[in-house]
Parts: C-alpha cells; sequence; structure tokens
C-alpha cells in the first residue's frame, strides 16, 4: 500500500508559506516591532568626495535623540562580504567612515523615539565638510594625478599601499594563448560594456537590534546568511559570538544585494547598545538606491576560430569599476573569469585579465549570477558574431565547443573547480532548435517593414555552490539538525535562507522523502545563530544543492537511529527495516523489509524511546559537498521591433532549464521566468545615470525614474514556455543542482541576438534603450545611403 | 504636532484612534494595528506594496493621511480571508506558483481582489494593465496573471 504514495520529489506542493504570504502574515525584518523601539535614521554624504572636518550633534542630542558618529565606533577595518577565506579578502571600510567616498554614503546615524524625531535629528546634526574633487570614470581613476579614494587598504592582514585607484588585479592564464590564435583562421575581437543595475529588491534593507537583559544582542536583519551577520557584528562590537543571535527570516527579495552584511546592520547595532534600547533601522528607498549596486563590466573579448569551426583561443580583459568600497571584486572577476572559461573549450587556452577600480560610486555588490550575467553577455555576443560572419549554424557551432559532461566546470573561479556529470545542454539546443526553426529563421537583411521581429540564441548557466573536491578560497559547508518528534512529527532546523525560490520547502522535501514522512509532517524550526551549525550563505545558487544535501546527511543519519530503535522494539535486525510513508496513517513507519503489515509508526518508536528514556531521535552536523554542478540554461527569445519608436518587445520565449531533478518544477520554472523579466529589463530599460557635478543618482533614487518591465511588457501566458531538462545529477540531493542565477545567464546575450538578426544592427552596450536603437537605425540608414 | 480622533473600520473591525495630521494610513495600519501584511516599499505610490481596498477600490495606503481615513472601512490582506479558508484569489495565487520572496504578494492581491470586482471577467490584456501599478521584482508576473484568471473562473464557478 505505501507505494501508492506518490512521492514528494518532482511534484508540485503549494508552497509551505504561501498562505502566510497571502494573508500578509508573514514576518519580514521590516515588520519586526518591539515595545519600546527607537527608530532609527542615518546622515548620508551630500558629497561624492569629503572630508569630515567638525561634527556637532549637541541640537540633534537636545532633542533627545542618540546619535552615532565615527568617534563612537570599533573603528577595525572589514568586509562586509565574508564568504571567501579571510587570506583572499579585502578589508577598507568600517562601520562609519572617517571620508565619505560616495554620494549617500552613511557617515553618521541617531536613533529617537519616533521615525519623524529620528528624521529630524538628523537634520539637526552640523557637519563642516572639505570636499574633495571626485573621479567616477574607471580610465580617468587609474590616471596619475587623479582623486585618491584610499591610501591603504588590507588583504587578509597585510597592509597594502592603494596605487592609481586600482582596488585589485586578477590575471589568469592557463594553456597556450598565443599558440591558439595562432592556429585560428579568423581573429575576432570586440568590446562590450555593461552598466551598473539596482537590485530593486522589494523590500529595503532593514535590521532591528535589541539589548537583551544577559548582555547579549538579538538581531533581526535582512540577510542571506544568518552566521555572516553574527560573526562580523561580533567582531565590529567585541562580543563573544555567544552573546550574538541573528534571527532568520524571511526577506522581501535580495538577488545577491545581503549576501554581505548589510551596510545599515552594524549601524543599527551600534545604536541600539549605545542606546540600551531596541532599535529599528529601515532604508527608505531613496537611500537603498545607494546602498549596493550590480557590478559594471567593460568586457574586451579576443577569440580565434578555425574555418571548421572550433574556438582555438580566447582572450578576455575586463575592467570593473566598483565604487567605494570593496565588496570583493577578487572573487568577482575570479568567478567572472571562470564563468569565461567553463562556456567552452577554447582548446584550453584562455587568459583573463581583470583589473577593478575605485571610484566615488555607490559600492557594488553580487546581484544574481556574480559576473556570469555581464559575462554570458559579452561571450555569447561573440559566438552570435562568429556564427554570422563565418556562416555557422548558432546551434552547431555552440554544440561542438561547449563543455559539457566529462569536462571540467569551474563553480567559483579558478579555485573552485569540478567535473561536469550532468548536462541538458544538448537537449536545450537541439529541441530548441526545432520548436522554433531556428535554422530557417529569416537573416536580417531579408527583414523590412516598420516592425521587424527577430530570433535569438543564447546559452548559459551557473554553478551550484562553491564546493569542489579541493578546498579554495571560498568558505562552502551547511548544517542542519532533525528530530522526529513522538507523535511521528519531524522538526527541521536549518541555518539556510530562502530568497523565495522555495529553498525551504525544497529541504522540507528531502527530509520527508529520506525519513518517508508525510511533507505536512515536516515542520520547518524557527532558526537563529545560536541553535544551528554554520551556512555560509544561500549564495552562489546553493540553497538546495549544498543546504539540502547537509539536510540529507542528517536525515540519512536520523534514519539510521530510527532503524536502530525500531529494531529493539519489533524485535527485528535493522538492517532488515525500512522506512515507508503511509499516507492513511497520517504519518512514517517503520517496516520490516517486504512484510509490510509488521510496522510500526516513527511516532510511536519516538514515544516508546522516550518511555524507556534511551533519548531522543535526532541528529545534527555539518556537510561539505564536494562538487560544483553546473545548471544549464538555454534562451530562444523573439523579439518585435517598432522601427519608427526603437521599443522592443518580446513576444514570444522558450526557455530550457536543467535543475537535475526539479524537487519542485512549478518554483523552478517561477524562477525561470521572474529572471526573464529581469533580464528583460536590464537589456532594454535599467540604467542609471549620474549626474557628475554631484555623484548624485538622476533618479533620485525614485523607482519612477528607474523603469523596470512590468506585467504588460512581458509575454503572454501562452508564449512563455519553460521546458525543464530531463537530466540528474548525480552529487545532488535526488538528483538535483541549482537553478537560481542560471536562469538568468543567458537572458540578455539572447535578447540582444534577437535584435540583431531583428534589424541587422549589433549592440555591444546595455542596455538597447528606444532612443540608443533609434540612433542606431539612423545611423545604419545614413551609412547605407552613402 | 496636534493629535486628532479618528476612526477607521478594518476588515471588519472599529478602531478608534489618535494620529498626527502628517501620519499616513500606511504607518497607523503597521505601527498602530500592527497589520504589517501591508507592506511599506517606497512610500510614494511607486510601487503597490501598500496596496489596501476601500469600497471594493484599491488604493495605495502610503498616499492616504491618516485623518483623511476618517470614517473609513477598508480591506487589507488581513482582511480577505474568512478565518483559515484564503479567498479566490489568495488560493489561486498559492496554488499557481503566483509567490516568490512575497513582499509584493499582500499588496498584489489586494489589487487583484479590487480587479475582479471591476470586472469578474477579465482578459489576459486587462489583467496584465491592471496589475501595473504593482511592482515585483521576483515573479515575471507571468503566474500571477494565470492565478487572477483562475480565480475569476472559480468565483463564476461559485456563484452558480
Amino acid at each position: 500500500m505505501n507505494q501508492m504514495n506518490e512521492s514528494v520529489i518532482g511534484k508540485n506542493i503549494p508552497r509551505s508559506d504561501g498562505h502566510a504570504k497571502v494573508t500578509g502574515t508573514m514576518v519580514y525584518p521590516s515588520d519586526v516591532i518591539i515595545p519600546g523601539m527607537m527608530y532609527g535614521a542615518v546622515l548620508r554624504s551630500p558629497h561624492p568626495h569629503a572630508e569630515i572636518v567638525s561634527v556637532d550633534t549637541s541640537e540633534a542630542e537636545r532633542m533627545g535623540a542618540v546619535c552615532l558618529t565615527y568617534a563612537d565606533i570599533n573603528p577595525i577595518m572589514y568586509n562586509e562580504r565574508s564568504v571567501s577565506i579571510p587570506a583572499a579578502t579585502y578589508r577598507d571600510r568600517t562601520v562609519l567612515p572617517s571620508k565619505a567616498r560616495h554620494f549617500g554614503e552613511p557617515l553618521m546615524a541617531v536613533a529617537a523615539d519616533t521615525e519623524e524625531l529620528a528624521h529630524k535629528a538628523v537634520k539637526a546634526i552640523k557637519i563642516e565638510y572639505k570636499v574633495l574633487e571626485a573621479v567616477y570614470d574607471p580610465d580617468e581613476a587609474m590616471k596619475e594625478g587623479a582623486p585618491q579614494l584610499y591610501e591603504n587598504i588590507y588583504l587578509g592582514d597585510n597592509k597594502l599601499t592603494v596605487k592609481n585607484n586600482i582596488g585589485v588585479v586578477r590575471n589568469i592564464d592557463e594553456g597556450d594563448c598565443a599558440g591558439g590564435f595562432a592556429r585560428a583562421d579568423r581573429i575576432f575581437e570586440h568590446t562590450f560594456d555593461l552598466e551598473r543595475i539596482y537590485h530593486n529588491q522589494l523590500e529595503t534593507k532593514c535590521a532591528v537590534c535589541k539589548p537583551e537583559p544577559d548582555g547579549s544582542l538579538t538581531v533581526w536583519a535582512t540577510a542571506q546568511s544568518i552566521h555572516a551577520n553574527r560573526q562580523l557584528l561580533a567582531r565590529i562590537l567585541n562580543m563573544p559570538l555567544s552573546k550574538l543571535n541573528v534571527v532568520r527570516l524571511p526577506f522581501g527579495g535580495a538577488f545577491g544585494s545581503s549576501i554581505q552584511v548589510n551596510t545599515v546592520t552594524p549601524i543599527c547595532a551600534c545604536l541600539a547598545l549605545k542606546a540600551g534600547r531596541p532599535v529599528k533601522l529601515t532604508s527608505a528607498r531613496e537611500e537603498d538606491f545607494y546602498s549596493h549596486q550590480k557590478y559594471p563590466a567593460r568586457f574586451t573579448v579576443k577569440m580565434g576560430v578555425t574555418n571548421d569551426g572550433v574556438i582555438t583561443a580566447a582572450h578576455v580583459k575586463a575592467l570593473i569599476d566598483f565604487g567605494a568600497h570593496q565588496v570583493q571584486p577578487l572573487p568577482f572577476m575570479g568567478c567572472t573569469a571562470g564563468w569565461f572559461a567553463s562556456l567552452y573549450k577554447y582548446d584550453g587556452n584562455i587568459r583573463f585579465d581583470g583589473t577593478a577600480v575605485y571610484t566615488n560610486k555607490t559600492p557594488c555588490c553580487a546581484m544574481q549570477g556574480y559576473g556570469n550575467p555581464q559575462i554570458n553577455f559579452a561571450i555569447e555576443s561573440m559566438i552570435d558574431i562568429i556564427c554570422e560572419e563565418m556562416r555557422f549554424s548558432a546551434v552547431d557551432f555552440r554544440l561542438k565547443n561547449y563543455r559539457g559532461i566529462g569536462d571540467e566546470f569551474w563553480g567559483q573561479g579558478p579555485t573552485i573547480r569540478s567535473i561536469i556529470k550532468s548536462c541538458g545542454v544538448e537537449q536545450s539546443l537541439v529541441e530548441g532548435r526545432k520548436m522554433t526553426d531556428f535554422e530557417n529563421r529569416q537573416r536580417p537583411e531579408d527583414r523590412t517593414g516598420d516592425i521587424r521581429r527577430g530570433l535569438g540564441l543564447a546559452r548559459g548557466f551557473h554553478t551550484s555552490g562553491t564546493a569542489g573536491p579541493k578546498e579554495g578560497e571560498v568558505i562552502d559547508y551547511s548544517s542542519a539538525l532533525i528530530k522526529i518528534n513522538e507523535d511521528g512529527s519531524v522538526d527541521l532546523v536549518t541555518p539556510v535562507t530562502d530568497h523565495g525560490g522555495g529553498t525551504w520547502d525544497a529541504l522540507k522535501k528531502i527530509t520527508a522523502e529520506t525519513l518517508q514522512v508525510p511533507f505536512d509532517m515536516v515542520g520547518l524550526a524557527p532558526a537563529a545563530t545560536t541553535n544551528t551549525g554554520y551556512d555560509v550563505c544561500t549564495h552562489a545558487t546553493r540553497g538546495v544543492y549544498c543546504g539540502g544535501a547537509a539536510v540529507y546527511h542528517v536525515a540519512m543519519k536520523v534514519k539510521e537511529r530510527l532503524l536502530e530503535y525500531a529494531g529493539r522494539l519489533m524485535a527485528e535486525h535493522a538492517y532488515n527495516l525500512e522506512v515507508a510513508r503511509r499516507d492513511e496513517l497520517g504519518q512514517g513507519v517503520v517496516q520490516v523489509k517486504h512484510f509490510p503489515s509488521k510496522f510500526m509508526t516513527i511516532g510511536d518508536i519516538a514515544k516508546q524511546a522516550q518511555i524507556m528514556s534511551w533519548g531522543t531521535i535526532a541528529y545534527t552536523d555539518s556537510y561539505r559537498q564536494r562538487n560544483c554542478p553546473p545548471c544549464f540554461t538555454t534562451h530562444f527569445v523573439e523579439v518585435e521591433i517598432d522601427t519608427r519608436t526603437g521599443v522592443i518587445t518580446v513576444p514570444k520565449v522558450l526557455i530550457f532549464g536543467d535543475c537535475g531533478v526539479a524537487l519542485n518544477p512549478d518554483l523552478v520554472k517561477g524562477q525561470l521566468i521572474g529572471s526573464f523579466n529581469r533580464g528583460f529589463g536590464y537589456t532594454v530599460f535599467e540604467t542609471m545615470p549620474l549626474n557628475e557635478k554631484t555623484g548624485e543618482l538622476m533618479n533620485k533614487g525614485l523607482l519612477t525614474d528607474y523603469k523596470t518591465p512590468t506585467s504588460a511588457e512581458m509575454p503572454k501566458i501562452e508564449d512563455v514556455e519553460v521546458i525543464l531538462c530531463d537530466t540528474y545529477e548525480p552529487s545532488g540531493p535526488y538528483g538535483a543542482k541549482g537553478i537560481g542565477e542560471a536562469a538568468l545567464a543567458s537572458v540578455q546575450a539572447a535578447i540582444a541576438n534577437a535584435v540583431y538578426n531583428a534589424v541587422g544592427i549589433r549592440f555591444y552596450k546595455l542596455p538597447i534603450t528606444p532612443e540608443v536603437l533609434l540612433a542606431a537605425l539612423k545611423k545604419k540608414e545614413q551609412e547605407a545611403a552613402k | 504636532m496636534s493629535m486628532h480622533p479618528i476612526t477607521l473600520k478594518v476588515n471588519g473591525k472599529p478602531h478608534t484612534l489618535l494620529v498626527k495630521s502628517n501620519e499616513l494610513l500606511v504607518n497607523v495600519l503597521r505601527d498602530k494595528l500592527f497589520l504589517t501584511g501591508t507592506k511599506y516599499g517606497c512610500g510614494i505610490a511607486e510601487c503597490g506594496a501598500c496596496t489596501i481596498m476601500k469600497d471594493k477600490r484599491s488604493i495605495m495606503s502610503c498616499l492616504v493621511p491618516a485623518v483623511v481615513a476618517d470614517g473609513w472601512e477598508i480591506t487589507t490582506s488581513e482582511g480577505l480571508s474568512k478565518g483559515d479558508k484564503l479567498s479566490p484569489v489568495q488560493e489561486a495565487f498559492v496554488d499557481l506558483a503566483a509567490i516568490q520572496c512575497g513582499f509584493c504578494t499582500p499588496g498584489m492581491v489586494v489589487t487583484a481582489t479590487a480587479l475582479l470586482h471591476e470586472n469578474p471577467n477579465p482578459d489576459e490584456d486587462f489583467i496584465r494593465d491592471y496589475l501595473r501599478g504593482n511592482f515585483c521584482r521576483c515573479t515575471g508576473y507571468v503566474a500571477m496573471s494565470k492565478a487572477v484568471l483562475a480565480a475569476a473562473a472559480k468565483m463564476k464557478e461559485e456563484a452558480q
């Protein structure tokens, strides 16, 4: 009978937190309200670059505000991001700076009884600035005599001198590039430019900190990693880790912007400790824009290709303008090199020369892909250029050159590599070609009329986690605690956070499947840093693959103990027993193999174990994955361009996703569609021009002037097709790998390639706004007239 | 600043409150009535996260000074369900995976509910246009349109 119970793996089960989310009862960090709490507000720099000459907070204090200035903080230097090992971490910032390095940088903060009073108190602080010359352009910043943001920074414990604002140089060279290029029949070289993007998570970054009677501090904050927050706060506040409890909460989106400890969180903690009262600090939207932005990038890509369609070498030069603080451009460039290196084989000849530069702009951080969407746009545009010019099939050329099963994949830069064991690339390209009749698409020169359609393709991937067989620059492991309760229900305690993609339900499913209990009998316990082992972060598409692997490992240990206790109670050898789900009993059982009528419910086993004082059936441990399998995506996009207005729309999109076994297919598809929406925005809308006189964003931090695609601009329901590849990842829990960041990787290139197919114009810089497109069409027309 | 007494009926429950003249309805709902389902995303009607319903029409509560709302009867996301029973819109959002981080969800389901009051038989274009003022960074909206269509069908079925 138990065989009749359908497995939860791969089944669409409505998400467990759905009820709380649609009724608005789910508590996010900004919903945390504590009796007697004060409200924080931040004084942000009105200058892009300025020294603080003097500060007078007396008026604000007379108003009843608690003020926090540079003089109040522990001036240790840190990096907000702590997923890299300390020796590979640059440190250049303090809780509040002694000098303003970008417009909108938090300089001071206050806490007051009301939000209104807090903002009035901020206005009452008097500061005298010595305004310095600012530099925004990375090329200008590297010139002799340019304004210098820093004299010294640290790499690990080593003090470094900053020259010409160059923050990090990262060069990687493998194989024999010169030889590879020499063997090529054609050499292609182009430069691609990608803009800064604002994460635009709907919940602005927030923290609530509460000093407890025992001298500890409880923190509710927007965080992708509770343990990263705890460890950094302990260092800054000089408190034992045991006195810092960071609570795991859902958050209203992050997209990478909360991998690092958010700038407001230590400020809030310092305010709360100074005030001796709980403090809530929520960023206004206009402030959040200046918190972190996505890394922009300029890539010069050189590729050598033979006449029979083999890429013989590739060289990428990268220039990264990362703004006023390092949120780790070192691993960012390493990862970017890795995505580049892992897309195609290049005959093993690759070179990456990366330079990352300080400028007086908002610090940049990860955003869904950590360099992957950026470099993917460059490489997949380049592949399209090669195929167009050499008249190769865009599908066959990719199939001939891609890295697939048996090849090496760089999951997190050059130090984290593993061998690809599952791959949906061929299925995606071959099926997609057939479904879209791709090879018979019209050529750009054959397309005429005011309205022109185009069909484009690009493929991409992302890693699942940051663990390889050998440890490298990045920390990766997770932890879990699972216990069986005396009624057959199960408590799952995990430090893993969920962006909303459904990671928590996936972890519940892995528990339910391993212990063979009904899904609803697994409870996701509230969790915090004091009652969970370490998990590095829900980043790098590792929630299911790495967090899930820890849950699987621990569930197997719990099962072992369960079978042992059941064996004692049932007078059977443990190896003669198995777990089975019995939905009709509302719980799981332990039964004799091939003789299911002899069984005990797991609730009874736990209860008997309790009565006999054997102990609770529970286990906790940490677990490290030893692979970083790529999850692949391919996008076939049809665009429609109105050549009179320059507006690009997407009438149709076909998306292939390879996440191994999809634990919850609807949620996987949701991530792919949501990512398409964002990628569409990056390709045609999103841009962040700066007022170069003031360093202020031209949109002044307003959403209205930061255009993103709305419901009305997405393709219609029946015009969005998502196909999940039939793959199984042998190293993943129940065959699963990730999908989150891969979902975005190839969107921009696919749209830009479709635009080329529609109008015959190659865009090397994003976004392709209507103005940009119209200007390009006009230029093309003028050139044709000559 | 002077304080003003107001009465407010929220989700069928009457409240008498003292509010400042510059206090916004969104803050009163969140900080005084602890109805934090009405989210704060921008404070200036750019995102729709704070959408509530008054007289079956959706409005953004960050645009309403609390004193203006004196005497109003309003519904928030918390008031759409009856006990544990979700409304058809809420149920469809859960069943059709129209939720990710969930921060836009309360405002979105309120807007979708108002949509179906206004037009019980919407087509997809009507829905796409109607939801435009509610910003979601996660889902790409497609599942939401599906959910609203499904809710409309279910409500029609229940009415028969």
